[in-house]
């Protein structure tokens, strides 16, 4: 028996060393005093200082915040409605669209950066944190939508009738019987939606203005070379909020992973 | 009782993408036209701060510097505001025959400009304003040839250098299509602004041969390629070369024999300009030597203030300002807009330049 | 029925935004592909099948098939490392099933620049992979890996195995380890009770990570980019340029439908070879 396990697990563990690699490193030369990543000269944390005075650096963090409150609040909201209506309504409509709003997740970025960027502009709208909010929202919905979905299908129509026999409103039933049953999935959907908003790139690239930055857009112009450790310093400290905020998920819900964005 | 509740989240959805609008427009720093200001519009990190404290000293006039980063983005803007909003606009010269011919751009009074006279006569009459009437020049950007002497061992002087094998997997260059397009196409001895789609085409072919030598095509930091030693030899942006310079001074720079391409950046005033008179002091303002050389030496591109010229030290002289002879000579020529099927052919060349590369 | 008629109210917002937002867009993407670019700025509204004319220049051709090609390699490799891993994880005790998922989520949370800036740190001239391997002896020089195509596919693969390792998880979770019992049982060898029993019902996950892997990896141009020097053209860098420098929009409307169309295809081709709704282990 022991034989038999032993290759797999060798290999799940080799495999996992390779995951951690890059990571590894990027964390370990956070620490490096010299700027070259080929030269260790010694452990220092003055890229951690410098960071902390890099007023760039701490607005574009700021506005990635931002922009992935705003989108999950906004998916969590239409995601969640849509996802309990839907499975009380029977509409010819209902097929397609459902379709077009799982969309988003299906299709290559680049078109949905693409069709944005030009729709965007068609309508005259100034590209800026309004585009960056609207656009991650469309990605965000498919997520909440589908872990609602799911949620729903595994949940007991017997309570909310239960609820309504009982004497509750359709809305007092939604908030006092669904609403609590559906709160981690819609908690780990907007999770999911957050961390999504929080890595895109290829979305946000088309649509920001001119003044937004992003994390993700700041750190993709810096990484064509040129990097300072202060990026590094950076990631340290998002991967140590990673980690928390995947502490946290684990604790609210059934862990969920996140799409590459 | 749901329709209540239905509004009710409907508007907590409104108030969320209302914050993001209301931040937006707080966050951008919308420039609103009041006495004592001056809305400028240019590309990012072109101006150091003592400029333009400089001028908010000498006239109490505050300076509102909103970016831009992409020509087409300002030209946009520029549109939706029919001439508004902005008075001093610097942006590149393909765009601004655009902006002229659309009728964004007003006339300068050249009277309120009294420096106009500081202005290198080399860089003026150029295509977009052949008459001086629209645009006062501001910078201007030639691509040129950085290497590497320990690393490539021998002298670059040309175009034809580069192809040659000894630089096998070893050149940067930026992804301007039309400048390295261009490279061929001054090989060839044509110009870079062949309209007809067949020389394109064989110029191309020519690119075909130089992608076993390209390590990287990048737009942004490619100096940082050159100065860490990741390659030998680029082709760059005028304020690429210049802090690859500054970085390290062992490195030479070539300016190749077939010629070189060179665009300009200018400064003009959009035509509902809400602050003209403050527009033309700060254009007058920049044309001062001495407030020049503080910006050429910021930005890093050449000089086109005769003026200025003077005041730098040698070593700063020899990489902003280009060498007479090159001025005098022909071999210097403005990259300019194409026509819609030459551009195409640019386009094919280019993409199948990057796959060449990518085998 | 009255209570109907106000329950459709909770959809508006999704319908909205979805027509408004989703829809809207598509359609406009459609329109513009069939305009004709103006002589030097903007769009002219004129029909014109041009745009798509143009995809079929051998160059862009091309531009697909080097992109197919890239897409299929790393899809390989990610098979070939995803496939198994995913399967022996569904094998693992309930607990380490549990550490294992953490230990893949925190990397895949982390964000995807940064861990491509890793391997740049791995792959650059004397980067780490120089350092060990001309410290072990194995080179002389540095190998110079960084903007080559190898580089490329190590970041496709790294970016999106985890679809597939997700997605083949999933299905194999849910297989009933007794099946292939019983075969073994009747007499059939391990990998006759493999490829007829295990491989039969974990094959919608294996699909849908092939989907989820295989349609991203044309349009990760950030990769090319980073990893590969923008030297490895993919359909979604060929896009990136025609509406960044080229200013083509029409043109990068009509290979954006080329590409969503092939997509779709895609999909549902895995909904009727799968016969089930939604792609295996998309969430």
């Amino acid at each position: 028996m022991k034989n038999r396990t032993f290759l797999p697990n060798l290999f799940l563990g080799i495999v996992t060393v390779i995951f951690y690699l890059p990571i590894v490193l990027v964390v370990l030369y956070s620490f490096n005093e010299n700027k070259l990543t080929s030269v260790w000269s010694g452990f220092s944390l003055k890229w951690y200082q410098m960071l902390f005075q890099d007023k760039a650096i701490f607005e574009a963090l700021g506005n990635s915040i931002f922009l992935g409150i705003c989108a999950s609040v906004n998916a969590a909201v239409i995601g969640t409605l849509g996802a309990v209506g839907f499975t009380r309504i029977r509409s010819r409509s209902k097929g397609p669209v459902e379709y077009l709003s799982m969309l988003p997740i299906m299709i290559p970025e680049i078109i949905l950066g693409m069709v944005f960027m030009a729709f965007f502009s068609l309508l005259g709208l100034p590209f800026g944190m309004t585009t960056l909010i609207l656009s991650h929202t469309v990605f965000c919905i498919p997520y909440v939508y589908m872990l609602v979905k799911a949620r729903l299908v595994g949940m007991d129509p017997g309570l909310v009738e239960a609820a309504r026999d009982l004497g509750a409103s359709d809305v007092r039933a939604f908030f006092d019987v669904t609403l609590p049953l559906l709160a981690p999935a819609i908690a780990s959907g907007m999770l999911l939606s957050f961390a999504m908003s929080f890595d895109d790139v290829i979305i946000s690239i088309f649509v920001t203005g001119v003044n937004v930055n992003t994390l993700p857009i700041l750190i993709y112009s810096q990484l064509k070379v040129g990097v300072t450790p202060e990026i590094n310093a950076l990631c340290t400290l998002m991967l140590a909020a990673t980690i928390l905020l995947v502490a946290l998920s684990a604790v609210l819900g059934r862990p969920r992973r996140s799409r590459h964005r | 009782m749901k329709k209540v509740f239905a509004l009710a989240l409907t508007g907590a959805l409104c108030l969320s993408l209302l914050a993001g609008c209301s931040s937006a427009a707080s966050g951008s720093g919308s420039a609103t036209a009041a006495a004592g200001e001056l809305n400028l519009f240019a590309f990012g990190e072109m101006f150091p701060q003592e400029v333009l404290d400089g001028f908010t000293q000498e006239t109490g006039i505050k300076v509102n510097y909103s970016t831009f980063d992409t020509d087409e983005t300002m030209l946009s803007r520029l549109e939706t505001s029919k001439g508004g909003d902005y008075d001093v606009v610097i942006a590149d010269d393909y765009i601004i025959k655009t902006a002229i011919d659309e009728g964004l751009v007003s006339e300068l009074d050249k009277d309120q400009i009294p420096n106009l006279g500081n202005v290198n006569p080399v860089y003026q009459g150029q295509f977009f304003d052949p008459e001086d009437k629209y645009t006062v020049p501001h910078g201007a950007g030639v691509m040129t040839i950085v290497y590497d002497p320990a690393l490539v061992g021998k002298e670059i002087t040309s175009y034809e250098d580069l192809w040659d094998a000894s630089l096998a997997d070893n050149l940067a260059i930026i992804g301007n299509y039309r400048v390295i397009d261009g490279m061929a196409l001054k090989l060839m001895g044509e110009s870079y602004n062949v309209e007809d789609p067949a020389v394109i085409q064989s110029a191309g072919e020519k690119l075909l041969e130089l992608a076993p030598n390209i390590r990287a095509i990048q737009d942004a930091n490619t100096q940082d390629l050159l100065i860490s030693g990741e390659v030998a030899a680029a082709v760059m942006y005028t304020s690429q070369t210049y802090l690859a310079k500054i970085n390290r001074s062992d490195l030479e720079i070539a300016y190749p024999s077939e010629g070189l391409g060179f665009g300009l950046m200018a400064q003009f005033v959009p035509v509902n300009a809400p602050n003209k008179d403050a527009a033309y002091q700060f254009i007058n303002y920049l044309l001062d030597p001495e407030v020049s050389k503080q910006c050429f030496e910021y930005m890093g591109y050449y000089c086109t203030n005769q003026a200025a010229e003077e005041l730098f030290d040698d070593a700063t002289k020899e990489l902003l300002v280009l060498p007479e002879d090159f001025l005098s000579s022909n071999d210097i020529e403005m990259i300019q807009p194409v026509s819609a099927e030459a551009e195409e052919a640019h386009m094919q060349v280019w993409t199948e330049f990057k796959s060449a590369c990518g085998q | 029925m009255k209570k109907r008629s106000k329950l459709w109210l909770t959809v508006v917002p999704l319908y909205v935004f979805t027509l408004l937002f989703v829809l809207g867009p598509m359609i406009y993407m459609v329109v513009l592909s069939f305009q004709t670019r103006a002589e030097v700025w903007g769009v002219v509204n004129e029909f014109t099948l041009d745009n798509y004319k143009n995809i079929f220049h051998p160059v862009y051709l091309q531009t697909f098939a080097e992109s197919f090609k890239l897409a299929i390699t790393s899809t390989l490799f990610i098979v070939a490392i995803g496939y198994p891993f995913g399967y022996f994880m569904a094998k693992l005790s309930p607990v380490w099933k549990k550490r294992m998922m953490l230990l893949l989520m925190i990397p895949f949370w982390t964000s995807s620049l940064i861990r491509m800036y890793g391997w740049i740190i791995i792959f650059r001239a004397n980067g780490t992979l120089d350092k060990l391997l001309m410290g072990l002896g194995l080179t002389q020089s540095p190998l110079k890996l960084l903007y080559t195509y190898p580089a490329v596919v190590v970041g496709m693969v790294y970016a999106l195995l985890q679809f597939m390792i997700f997605a083949v998880y999933s299905s194999a979770e849910k297989l009933d380890w007794s099946l292939v019992e019983a075969a073994r049982d009747l007499g059939a060898s391990p990998w006759q009770a493999f490829r007829t029993v295990t491989l039969k019902l974990t094959l919608p996950g294996l699909l849908s990570g092939v989907i989820l892997t295989f349609i991203p990896s044309m349009g990760l141009f950030f990769i090319a980019d980073i990893l590969g020097g923008n030297k490895v053209v993919l359909v979604g860098s060929l896009i990136q340029d025609q509406l960044m420098k080229a200013h083509n929009w029409p043109f990068a409307a009509a290979l954006s439908v080329a590409l969503m169309i092939m997509t779709t295809l895609m999909i549902a081709l895995y909904k009727r070879v799968t016969h089930s709704e939604e792609l295996e282990g998309l969430l």
